[in-house]
């Protein structure tokens, strides 16, 4: 009857496993970057870490910032170049304030006061490694001469990911029969957010009107959104008039593109298996940061948001 | 011949353990995706599996057949899955809720959980419950995915989204452990589930396969073909001494001598290894044998009730 008692101490550990994975730990990030960094690498890695931290802090009251973000949207000008985004940040808050409780309002000028020091330290740490800026991340595969002066976007966030952070070059068309190719596509814009989604899909399907809304702010921002529509690889004919049925549908007029199944990028497409992902890529086709796994248009707006900001800051810087 | 199969039914009963473990690690076999935290999507996702096992388990062989029928009527193209249906009709027939005594994961877990020695409790006096698997079948897996949709016809697939732990514990805890990603898009419906899920797993340890009993769509899909399955529970009433050990036995609350096609047997076969007399076995195929059982049930009932 051993093994029964194996049995049961395995599945507790697994249920204690899992427990533990829904914590978030936010404490480890903070313990470990204390000391200055003294090499590049190690720069980088703080850099990482500080760049974790404050998404961290979006991602912890996604909803308040949310609505904070639709703040910004609507009135005042994105991050300009050499202003510290905490600062953005605490006055968006203080013009939103009337729309938030008094516990709220504490909570976000807490996050942004933290992010400011947090973009503090970034700014620093660029300052006396201007190499970060350069370099991608030091393990990474990626051939440097690829990877221009905003590649740090790129390289900062997927450290702690195994993906390559570049989006697979692809040629193919877009849905009503156009060519397309990554490069011009990518290098047309400051940075592109790169949807994945099928047809049958629901939440898929369900953000694609907010995509499309989003799609039209970032035209004045040097942004697109493209569609990547899982079932139209290979350009099935039924596949494509369903998917532009369902576009048509939404209100969805921004581009949709698909490749060959065989390609590169049809190999990334089917290593997607959460619907819908979403990727934000820059101008020179590198992936920023790590994927937002989830309806954007929910819970997982501001992660996006943050993406996007880095990206477009990137860009300009 | 009847030696035999009693004996081909002992053997059965006696392992079925072990085949549960097998019949799991088959529906599961794409084990290196755990780590890399993946999932298989080859040819075998366009089958079912017999038992309730996630798709977005990492692991997963197949695909799982209530989630499947929920994904075709929830599309906005289909009202009705005539293919998963059939399968499942088959796999009925076939079998019935052998299926969930030897060959569901989730069954296998239920089990597993049980042997956790604590006190453990009937679910004789909460036999009403048993009859809200059909309800969850017919209001979660086909009714409200095709009748609560969003403009272009698609619906929610409501059992697996708002109920099914086996989706949590193969699917969510597995992907958001190995994926930061799918981690950062846990939500209240993650939370909501997991609560279900741990629910499932303190009654399971209590009471014996409580999911299956009270709550398992696909289990009441089985149940009501157990009636017309080739596989099927016999007593041989000349063997019978009415000792009444099967019904004790009998964990899933059924008396294999008064009905032994219930709806609820899932042949575990423990009333098999209880008979003291080799009265209770398997037996499979067409035949008389059920008719035969019946006449003779009917006057072993009216010769206890003239006995009393």
């Amino acid at each position: 009857m051993n093994v029964k008692k194996i049995i049961a101490l395995l599945l507790a550990l697994v249920l204690v496993g899992s427990m533990a994975a829904c914590g978030n730990k936010p404490a480890e990030n903070q313990s470990s970057n204390s000391g200055e960094p003294k090499t590049v690498e190690e720069a980088k890695a703080l850099y990482d870490q500080l760049m974790a931290q404050e998404t961290e802090i979006l991602s912890a009251n996604s909803e308040l910032w949310e609505k904070v973000f639709l703040v910004a949207d609507k009135g005042m000008a994105m991050v300009e170049d050499g202003n510290n985004y905490g600062d953005f940040l605490l006055k968006t808050i203080e013009k939103a304030k009337d729309q938030f409780t008094e516990d709220e309002l504490k909570l976000l000028t807490e996050g942004a006061t933290e992010i400011k020091g947090i973009e503090d330290k970034l700014a620093a740490l660029e300052e006396k490694f201007p190499d970060l800026l350069d370099n991608p991340s030091g393990g990474m595969s990626v051939p440097s001469e690829d990877v221009p002066s905003d590649g740090i976007v790129s390289g900062g966030t997927t450290a702690d990911n195994s993906n390559a952070p570049k989006f697979p070059a692809f040629t193919g068309k877009d849905l009503d029969g156009n060519d397309v190719s990554s490069d011009k596509l990518f290098g047309g814009n400051a940075f592109t957010v790169v949807n994945f989604w099928f047809t049958t899909c629901k939440p898929c399907v369900g953000e694609l009107g907010d995509l499309d809304t989003l799609n039209k702010e970032l035209a004045g921002k040097g942004g697109a959104v493209v569609g990547i529509n899982a079932f139209t690889l290979n350009g099935d004919a039924s596949a494509i008039s369903d998917a532009k049925d369902v576009l048509a549908k939404k209100g969805a007029t921004y581009q949709n593109v698909y490749f060959d199944a065989d390609s590169e990028a049809g190999k990334f497409t089917e290593n997607v298996y959460a619907y819908p992902t979403t990727y934000v890529v820059d101008r020179n086709g590198n992936i920023v940061g790590d994927p937002i796994v989830g309806a954007t248009s929910e819970a997982q707006a501001t992660a996006l948001q943050a993406l996007i900001d880095k990206a477009l800051a990137a860009d300009k810087g | 011949m009847d030696k035999k199969t009693s004996g081909v039914s002992h053997l059965l009963a006696r392992f079925r353990g072990w085949i549960q473990a097998g019949a799991t690690l088959l529906t599961n076999i794409h084990l290196p995706n755990f780590l890399k935290g993946g999932l298989y999507q080859g040819k075998g996702k366009a089958v079912c599996v017999p038992g309730l096992n996630c798709y977005s388990c990492p692991a997963a062989s197949g695909a799982c057949p209530i989630g499947s029928f929920q994904a075709v009527v929830g599309s906005s193209k289909f009202r009705f899955s005539y293919y998963i249906t059939g399968f499942l009709i088959l796999l009925g027939v076939l079998l019935g809720r052998v299926i969930c005594g030897f060959l569901c994961p989730f069954g296998w877990f239920q089990e597993l959980l049980h042997k956790i020695p604590t006190k453990k409790l009937s679910t004789k006096k909460l036999k009403p419950l048993t009859y809200l698997k059909y309800v969850v079948l017919l209001v979660m897996v086909v009714l409200l995915p095709v009748l609560v949709t969003n403009q272009l016809g698609m619906g929610d697939p409501f059992f697996c989204k708002y109920l099914c732990p086996q989706g949590v514990l193969e699917g969510a805890i597995p992907l958001s452990l190995a994926n930061a990603g799918i981690r950062a898009a846990l939500g209240s419906l993650f939370r909501w589930k997991f609560i279900v899920l741990l629910t499932v797993i303190v009654l399971s340890i209590v009471f014996y396969r409580p999911f299956c009993k009270w709550l398992c769509p696909l289990g009441a899909f089985y149940a009501l073909l157990n009636k017309v399955s080739l596989f099927q529970m016999q007593v041989d009433q000349s063997k019978c001494v009415s000792c009444g050990k099967c019904a004790k036995v009998c964990k899933m609350d059924v008396d294999v001598t008064k009905s032994p096609n219930h709806t609820e047997c899932i042949r575990c076969g423990m009333c098999i290894r209880a008979c003291p007399t080799d009265a209770v076995s398997f037996r499979y195929g067409f035949g008389s044998g059920k008719q035969k059982s019946k006449t003779e049930q009917t006057t072993t009932e009216v010769k206890t009730e003239e006995s009393k």
